[in-house]
């Protein structure tokens, strides 16, 4: 049996003929993509391919209300497209994939980034951007997937493109206990995993070996020496690979530890300037924010050596707060704290944390004393994604600021 | 004890989750009082506002008595 995607925690398991007959079933195909069952995301999309119809994208814990900020319209009101019998032709597993070598140009997929101001903003990519870093090959027809991002965001899209393209088993992991992790890998017998520090660093420690794991990749933050030997030892025939990639621009650069070097291809279209790591339009996706022919990502590196350039990524230029792999933007969340009634001034910080890197954490003035810190956080569960929420709130009489009347991030 | 449990309410409550009424020191932070990743995190802030000690600075610990272990300086 050729399996297609895997969830031990809801005991779920399709294989390939499974996808194929929902596929040939569907009557109605809708745009928006907003649910926290992996396997009919990974359908989804591979539906909006099949037809050459865009897909959006939405975190399964967007509330109604950040849909409509975001796209201007609540998922309610927006038209389905009728399927109509088109896809029941689609004989097998060898066939589907073969169309999926025939993808429409019109086709996009959008998906939503943590913008630098406000917002989250608005990223789309063709096929040939979102699949440019693909790998296909006969070596790769053997890969199993341990599938460890969220589904709606660019690290799983490119995971999922990765795995699809090759016909490769996806496995879910994320989201699932260390227990049920371990597990998966064992049973099918998991060849590679792409996922944050965090997600590693949760694994630890761990007295059994994983053989069958050939390659780890990881990316979106630092990776420490630590966590890095301590993976040696639980998977030691893996090959451990830091990536670096943006929702903007998709994976750029792929380095051993932490030195990245800026492969041949990409020669005069990725450079660093005054020690800001900046990429060229070409490279990029599309989003009204790209006006000029540079992107500064606003990632700061240090460099190791000049011939060849090699190079480390030390810290943000703007104020970005890495949780987990989750980029925060503290005014984002210190806008819809501040429209709370009752607060008259916020400040929204980093405090660095052994679990996830940074956690986000405020100082709150309040001009109402019965204003409490339940009350806040359950207007904030209707406004932020979980992970944006403070973890502590702390009242105080008057915000901390820098020596220039900044607030101060940390 | 007490005031581990006291920390354990605290995070569960900030995230709307059930309140525990007793830990042991087998009782799993992930799998018996349903922590997450970013759960976690705020558990080690708080532990370490408490007692002056980052429990998961040398990898993740799996038990209330592990964390004991580490509070005690083991």
């Amino acid at each position: 049996m050729s399996i297609f995607y895997a969830d031990i925690s809801k005991n779920q398991l399709k294989n390939w003929n499974n996808l194929i007959s929902d596929i040939k079933q569907t009557e109605i195909f809708s745009q928006y993509c907003k649910d926290a069952d992996f396997y009919r995301v990974f359908k989804q999309i591979i539906l909006s391919l099949l037809l050459g119809k865009e897909i959006i994208l939405l975190d399964d814990d967007f509330s109604e209300d950040v849909i409509k900020r975001l796209t201007g319209n609540s998922i309610s009101e927006t038209e389905d497209i009728l399927v109509n019998k088109q896809l029941e032709s689609i004989e097998s597993k060898e066939d589907l994939l073969h169309r999926l070598q025939k993808v429409s140009k019109e086709w996009r997929i959008t998906l939503f980034t943590s913008g630098t101001t406000g917002l989250p903003k608005r990223v789309s990519h063709s096929f040939d951007s979102i699949t440019r870093f693909v790998q296909k090959s006969k070596n790769h027809s053997s890969s199993i997937w341990g599938f460890a991002y969220n589904p709606t965001h660019m690290a799983g899209i490119q995971v999922f493109f990765q795995a699809l393209l090759n016909g490769n088993p996806i496995v879910r992991l994320f989201g699932l206990s260390k227990e049920q992790i371990f597990e998966s890998i064992s049973d099918f017998a998991i060849t590679n995993i792409s996922a944050t520090p965090t997600f590693y660093r949760l694994l630890l420690p761990e007295s059994n070996q994983y053989p069958t794991v050939r390659r780890l990749t990881s990316g979106g933050e630092k990776f420490d020496e630590k966590t890095i030997n301590a993976l040696k030892q639980i998977f030691p025939n893996s090959k451990i690979t830091n990536v670096y990639a943006s929702t903007e621009a998709g994976t750029l650069l792929a380095s051993n530890g932490n030195d990245f070097s800026i492969k041949s291809e990409f020669k005069g279209l990725i450079k660093i300037v005054e020690n800001e790591l900046v990429i060229h339009k070409s490279l990029m996706g599309n989003s009204d924010t790209f006006s000029n022919e540079w992107y500064h990502t606003g990632d700061m590196v240090e460099i190791v050596s000049q011939n060849p350039l090699n190079f480390r990524f030390i810290s943000r230029k703007n104020e970005m707060i890495n949780v987990g792999g989750y980029k925060v933007n503290p005014h984002e969340v210190e806008e819809a704290i501040r429209e709370i009634d009752g607060v008259s001034d916020v400040r929204v910080f980093a405090k660095s944390n052994s679990v996830l890197g940074n956690i986000i954490c405020s100082e709150i003035v309040k001009n109402n004393d019965s204003l409490d810190e339940s009350l806040i956080r359950n207007q904030l569960q209707t406004k932020l994604q979980e992970f944006k929420i403070p973890r502590l709130i702390k009242f105080a009489d008057k915000i901390s600021t820098t020596r220039t009347g900044k607030i101060k991030r940390n | 004890m007490e005031t581990l449990k006291t920390i354990f309410n605290t995070v569960l409550k900030n995230r709307g989750k059930q309140e525990i009424t007793e830990i042991t020191e087998t009782s799993s932070p992930r799998n018996d009082i349903g922590f997450d990743s970013l759960d976690l995190a705020e558990l080690t802030v708080r532990i370490e506002a408490e007692y002056d000690v980052d429990i998961f600075v040398d990898g993740v610990v799996n038990t209330v008595g592990e964390i004991i272990q580490k509070l005690e300086g083991k």
